[in-house]
């Protein structure tokens, strides 16, 4: 037997794979698109909400410190 | 920035709860049809007929709206500012409310109508948005960098929604 070749999945290129299939060409990343489409209309509208005000609050903060 | 805690769902509460004809558009359209960004204001291309902006002058009374530009912060939208093609920028109650009387390359709401479609927001109330393959054509036609900016991920949500 000259050589065994043994294949192993590295597990940094298969979350480097995942990664780069998730951002598409042009670069977006379409798991969040895909978990947006996931909700319905008023539950997108609650989280833009609460984005926006973590935004504010994060801001206000900041210019405390 | 506004102090005033965003509560956008209240703004379109309130416009539907008086009967405005208007369209989303912008920022928060883009949200209701799925893309994931963020935006701090509410932006509507209203009719100018007569009676809706009777009936928007009387909404935006119940919103406390004014001005936002602080040397005419005291000043609320009157009938014509609201009869006019230009934007009126306003700060409400519940945030920012940016009501556009032409949008792109002077698109109005009788034109956009054509474009729209209805999104059930809760059992009560429903709105209309400008369809998001037009909202793409909007930003494209406006050529801001803001818009340039979001342009792929408003293609790539178009994209994924035409997979659904």
């Amino acid at each position: 037997m000259a050589h065994l070749k043994i294949h192993r999945e590295d597990p940094s290129k298969s979350t480097l794979l995942k990664e780069t299939r998730s951002l598409g060409g042009d670069g977006v990343d379409v798991t969040l698109i895909r978990w947006m489409l996931s909700k319905t209309p008023a539950e997108r509208l609650k989280i833009l909400q609460q984005n926006v005000r973590s935004i504010l609050r994060l801001r206000r903060a900041k210019n405390k410190a | 920035m506004p102090r005033t805690k965003p509560d956008f769902l209240n703004i379109l509460r309130t416009l539907a709860e008086y009967k405005i004809d208007f369209i989303v558009v912008g920022g928060i359209c883009a949200v209701l049809h799925g893309a994931p960004i963020s935006t701090f204001d509410l932006d509507v291309v209203h009719s100018r007929n007569p009676e809706n902006i009777e009936r928007l002058a009387g909404a935006l009374k119940k919103l406390n709206a004014h001005y936002r530009e602080s040397h005419i912060a005291e000043l609320k939208p009157g009938v014509s500012h609201l009869a006019a093609p230009g934007h009126q920028l306003l700060m409400t109650h519940f945030g920012p409310l940016d009501l556009l009387g032409t949008i792109g390359k002077g698109h109005d709401y009788k034109e956009l109508m054509g474009d729209t479609e209805e999104l059930q927001i809760t059992r009560n109330f429903k709105v209309r948005v400008l369809n998001l393959r037009t909202l793409i054509k909007m930003k494209e036609e406006t050529g801001r960098e803001q818009d340039k900016a979001v342009l792929p991920l408003l293609r790539r949500t178009l994209k994924e929604k035409s997979k659904h």
